[in-house]
């Protein structure tokens, strides 16, 4: 088995050599084989994540809201386009927010759609007036701005924009 | 990308201001009524705007970069219209600077800078009738 031998010799030699590789590169035997337990379970997720999970769902709360009020007709002091527009342009929020989240596939830290309206009206059986609405934006604004600390610069920015939106978002509603 | 500094984006945010002080003499002659009266506000907000910014720069241990003497309007501003533009125009540089400051590291100017822009985005809307998804940023 003239194959044989060589290969064998080979894996051999390279078992002897392998510390002393490891040795020229500065590095413990043992360090080779560092890296994520594979018995330890799902990896606790970056904080930017988690932040970023909750920036996700209360902007999925806040479209819900959005479209509570326009299936109930119960903002009539506004005309329903305005809140189309601005219900629009949450919808584009939330579009780039998961953008900006990446996460392995059956994470359960945010949702992958939108709550239903249905959710928002459960929670709250309350007609969504355009005063509750205008709480809602500043409150979504206020809460973006406490949350800039704990991010990193580009997503801070993000989240700084968003809450600017929100602000205007306010006084179109009248406030 | 290179860490924004707080005295660069503070300074960015200054010359911002300096322009949109600037560009309102100019809009403000071509209003009338509520108009001119809401340019005249948004022109002493920004006069305001400029004095803290520059007393920040100051208490950074920096120098503040002075105004320029002219600067280039980025349209010809001849009516109602044009002019209502231009200061919409003015508040988008605005937003844009103090979105700046959100990405330097010290939490307190992150606030700040958040906040005011949040004013400038209000101010935009309010010329150019309309609100944006993404103020500061592109679209």
């Amino acid at each position: 088995m003239p194959d044989i031998a060589p290969r064998r010799r080979i894996l051999l030699a390279s078992a002897a050599t392998l510390p002393l590789l490891l040795a020229t590169a500065g590095c413990r035997s043992s360090d080779a084989f560092t890296g994520p337990d594979p018995l330890a379970g799902r990896p606790r997720p970056a904080p930017d994540v988690i932040t970023l999970a909750a920036v996700i769902g209360a902007e999925e709360d806040l479209i819900g809201l959005y479209r509570t009020a326009l299936a109930h007709d119960a903002a009539p002091t506004a005309p329903a386009r305005d809140l189309l527009a601005l219900l629009a342009q949450h919808e584009q929020h939330l579009a780039r927010l998961r953008a900006r989240l990446i996460q392995p596939p059956g994470t359960a830290t945010a949702t992958a759609s939108p709550r239903p309206a249905a959710k928002a009206s459960t929670a709250a059986p309350n007609p969504v007036t355009i005063a509750r609405l205008q709480a809602a934006e500043r409150a979504s604004a206020a809460s973006l701005v406490r949350r800039l600390a704990t991010v990193e610069p580009a997503l801070a920015q993000l989240f700084a924009s968003i809450a600017a939106s929100d602000a205007t978002h306010v006084t179109a509603l009248g406030g | 990308m290179a860490e924004i500094t707080a005295v660069s984006a503070l300074r960015a945010a200054l010359a911002a201001e300096d322009a949109a002080i600037y560009g309102y003499g100019v809009a403000g002659a071509h209003l009338g009524g509520s108009r001119q009266a809401a340019a005249q506000q948004d022109w002493e907000g920004h006069n305001k705007a400029r004095d803290t910014l520059t007393a920040m720069i100051y208490a950074l241990g920096a120098q503040p970069v002075a105004a320029e003497a002219f600067y280039s309007l980025p349209f010809p501003v001849h009516d109602k219209t044009s002019a209502m533009a231009l200061a919409a125009y003015l508040e988008d540089g605005v937003t844009r600077a103090y979105l700046g400051i959100v990405a330097v590291s010290d939490q307190r100017l992150r606030d700040f800078g958040a906040l005011a822009m949040q004013s400038s985005a209000e101010r935009a809307a309010y010329w150019r009738g309309s609100t944006e998804a993404f103020p500061g940023l592109d679209p």
